[in-house]
């Protein structure tokens, strides 16, 4: 019999409490989710126990036993090992010499590398996941990857075994054989702890479940008290009030999309068969979890990454043949906004680029452009001392107003917003929604995409919410963590 | 303010470079300061060697400033001056060594406007291998630079060797047909004043045009430009396309102004030095005229440095690492945002 205890476990990082007075208790034949949004605290709280992070506060005992804080290889040696999201495979280095690696013994020939991997290859065949040792890991599937990483944790003598949202990466039929070995492991007497934020895995899965939120755990249950609703609720906390304004300015023609299906950076489908119509005169919020396809989609409608199929339309016209103008707000200033080591002039005019004001042919009217960034400055009161500075020397508050005023100074027809109050203080944020919210009275179809369902709730006239690159109805806390699928 | 105490320091840090660099070659510093000098700017015809030496250094440091703002870290200059060349001498073959050629002028333009093609073409090899295989431009274009050599060779003693076929060189070109020159004991020539309008003109394309602002936004952050539909892959070859015509002009005023005719030794590391000359210029075009000018008059100089020594031009080449390394060393220190992407 394990037994895990964390006691009271508080981390800080600078001024951000990724973990406060954390107390858990993990045991032996028991698969124990540990559930939370991006930024509960789940991964440091796992670090802690892997000895990747140290604690500020607290004590973890194995058995009884204080572990090593912040010493993962004395944590290894102990019996925690963690198979982390990000596979930590050598991809030059064949399987077997992967697996050898992992158990920190002397890897100086083949021969090495085969007696120390024997007891993960014959863990492989007895989980019945055939691997051929000799081949390199950075040719095999993400899925196979996973396997190896997961062998080399358990070819050990590990007790507790962590799994970091082992399914991120995995096809349904993967997951089910994941958790098929996950079960077995238990059966054995491991003590399984698994991070994850799909609902519906859990509840397949898990025996008990632990539910953080701000670095706090809410709950602690077994999975047999418990349904998907509750579990939402604790997870995402009291629903923000819906201060939804209703239709009363909606106006004639809008964005159609239909079946619009999107490729994302590693070619994977990041939006699947996506339709919706954003009209003039309204503002649809785009809810979910980071990385559910919300970037790719945004970066579609504002003509930035191109649709693999699907159609979006204008007031009944192709989008493509005839744009509307467009203005996208990225969600990271400082890289997709800005070009920080430009002049804010320089900044503001990838928005003028069509303004007739500031070119003649091909020639830019410097005087022109400084008159305009000037009573961009004034007018969205940035502050900057001249549209001279330096984008990268303005806070980041002043930064997303260079961003949104340029934009919205072109009067767009269709806007795209994404996460537009992140990072930025109360007073910058009323500001920024104020100047979308006018952009809407205006008559600016408005797509708005936020994790953050205050903001989301505060500027939508509509919510949809997209789990795993699909929509989904809002329904409260549940369709944020994809609790229906 | 601060810029003004940069633009102050950075003579007097040549200047330490240069005194540090004598030293080490054990040359009596004053005298040779001295002679450094006098054979730059002693006299007229020292003057004349200086303009005539900086004219390529200028050209070529234009195109890598060009480049290098785009993103594109261009280090073919060498090759894009060499296949500059060979253009031009193809056309002198079908236009000044006919039967019947051309008026002397309409060939010079024909010839230099051929080195620009040539140039250009070599560097958007470079430019398209990036933008459509993903093929490293470091890599792609020092290693066009070798071929361009072995193609110069292959020119210089094939298809374009002189009439009489004994040595590996073009037909020299005829005074009618070379740039104009300002007298007849002196080296300057119409090229000088062609670098110096040319690089107004750059500065004008970069920081005055449409194109010029879209490939300096490229160059500077390739996601800013993309999230603005700025079409980057586009605005990086046109980088390359625009660096090359300048190196390949550089090759043109080199061969039309001084060379007269190609051979392997036609570029004397023209490309190269052009590197220098534009990280010393901060990457800006007109300032570039002034790197131009110093490295001009080091090499202009240092020729009579033989009196002393048998390093000669050597001593530059020395003075001009540490003066680059210097330069890149304190700008890494000052530059308190983070470079990205960069060599």
């Amino acid at each position: 019999m394990t037994t895990l205890r964390v006691e009271n476990v508080s981390k800080r990082f600078g001024t951000l409490v990724a973990l406060d007075d954390v107390s858990v208790n993990f045991q032996s034949g028991e698969i124990h989710a540990v559930l939370g949004e991006n930024g509960a605290g789940k991964s440091t709280l796992m670090n802690a126990l892997s000895g990747f992070v140290k604690p500020d506060r607290g004590k973890i005992l194995l058995n009884g036993e204080p572990i090593p804080l912040g010493l993962a290889f004395a944590c290894k040696r102990i019996g925690i090992e963690m198979i982390h999201q990000h596979f930590t495979l050598v991809p030059a280095f064949t399987v077997q010499e992967n697996l050898a690696l992992a158990r920190l013994g002397r890897l100086a020939s083949t021969a090495d590398a085969k007696k120390l991997s024997k007891p993960a290859i014959d863990a492989s065949e007895a989980l019945g996941w055939p691997l051929v040792p000799q081949v390199r890991t950075g040719q095999l599937p993400v899925g196979i990857q996973q396997r190896v990483e997961i062998l080399k944790a358990i070819s050990g003598h590990a007790d507790v075994l962590i799994f970091d949202e082992p399914t991120a990466v995995l096809s349904p039929d993967e997951v089910n054989d994941l958790f098929r070995v996950l079960r077995r492991l238990k059966e054995e007497g491991k003590c399984v702890i698994l991070i994850a934020h799909k609902l519906s895995e859990v509840l397949g899965i898990a025996d008990r479940v632990t539910v953080l939120r701000r670095g706090m755990v809410v709950a602690s249950a077994l999975r047999a008290d418990v349904d998907a609703p509750t579990l939402a609720n604790w997870m995402v906390g009291e629903m923000p009030p819906r201060t939804v304004r209703g239709t009363a300015y909606q106006m004639e023609g809008g964005l159609q999309a239909e079946r619009l299906t999107i490729l994302g950076d590693r070619r994977e489908i990041a939006v699947r068969e996506a339709s919706f119509e954003v009209r003039r005169g309204e503002i649809l919020g785009f809810g979910g979890v980071d990385g559910n396809g919300q970037v790719e989609l945004a970066e579609c409608l504002a003509q930035v990454r191109p649709a693999l199929s699907g159609s979006q339309k204008w007031s009944g016209k192709e989008a493509s043949n005839k744009l509307p103008r467009i203005g996208y707000v990225p969600q990271d200033r400082q890289v997709d906004g800005l070009a920080l080591r430009m002049t804010l002039q320089d900044n503001m005019l990838v928005s003028g680029m069509d303004r007739h004001e500031l070119w003649i042919g091909p020639f830019v009217k410097l005087k022109a452009v400084a008159r305009w960034a000037n009573s961009l400055i004034k007018r969205y009161s940035i502050k900057a001392a001249s549209a001279n500075d330096l984008a990268g020397s303005l806070s980041g508050g002043n930064q997303q107003k260079v961003v949104v005023s340029r934009t919205l100074d072109n009067a767009p027809s269709l806007l795209v917003v994404v996460n537009p109050g992140r990072g930025l203080d109360i007073k910058a944020t009323e500001y920024v929604y104020d100047m979308i919210l006018a952009a809407r009275d205006n008559g600016a179809a408005v797509a708005l995409f936020s994790t953050d369902l205050d903001e989301l709730y505060k500027l939508s006239d509509r919510v949809l919410f997209m789990v795993g690159g699909e929509l989904v109805e809002d329904s409260g806390a549940a369709s944020m963590v994809g609790g229906d699928r | 303010m601060n810029r003004l105490l940069r633009a102050a320091l950075f003579p007097i840090g040549l200047l330490a470079v240069l005194v540090l660099t004598l030293c080490v070659f054990r040359l009596p510093i004053l005298d040779s300061l001295k002679l450094l000098f006098s054979g730059a700017f002693g006299d007229k015809f020292a003057w004349s060697r200086t303009a005539v030496k900086s004219t390529p250094l200028l050209l070529t440091g234009l195109g890598m400033v060009v480049a290098w703002r785009g993103g594109m870290y261009n280090i073919g200059g060498e090759g894009q001056f060499i296949v500059g060349g060979v253009f031009g001498a193809s056309v002198a073959k079908f236009t000044v060594f006919v039967p019947h050629p051309l008026h002397g002028w309409v060939s010079t333009i024909l010839i230099l406007v051929a080195c620009v093609v040539g140039g250009a073409a070599w560097a958007w090899l470079a430019g398209w291998l990036y933008v459509r295989r993903g093929v490293e431009v470091v890599i792609s274009t020092i290693l066009l630079n070798f071929v361009a050599l072995q193609f110069l060779g292959y020119c210089a003693s094939g298809p374009l060797q002189e009439m009489k076929k004994q040595v590996p060189l073009t037909d020299s070109l005829p005074d009618s047909v070379m740039l104009p020159k300002l007298s007849r004991q002196m080296d300057v020539h119409l090229g000088v004043a062609i670098a110096i309008l040319v690089a107004g003109l750059t500065y004008v394309y970069l920081f005055r045009t449409r194109p010029g602002y879209r490939l300096r936004l490229v160059g500077e952050s390739t996601r800013m430009a993309r999230a603005n539909r700025i079409d980057v892959g586009k605005a990086r070859i046109q980088a390359m396309v625009v660096s090359g015509a300048l190196c390949g002009l550089a090759g043109g005023v080199e061969y039309l102004g001084m060379a007269s005719q190609l051979g392997s030794g036609f570029s004397q590391q023209w490309g190269f030095l052009g590197i220098p000359v534009a990280l010393l210029g901060g990457l800006h075009p007109l300032l570039c005229i002034g790197s131009a000018g110093v490295f001009g008059a080091l090499f202009a100089g240092s020729e009579d440095l033989a009196r002393f020594t048998t390093a000669g031009s050597t001593l530059v080449y020395v003075i001009q690492a540490v003066a680059v390394l210097g330069y890149v060393g304190i700008k890494a220190y000052t530059d308190k945002l983070p470079v990205e992407g960069a060599l």
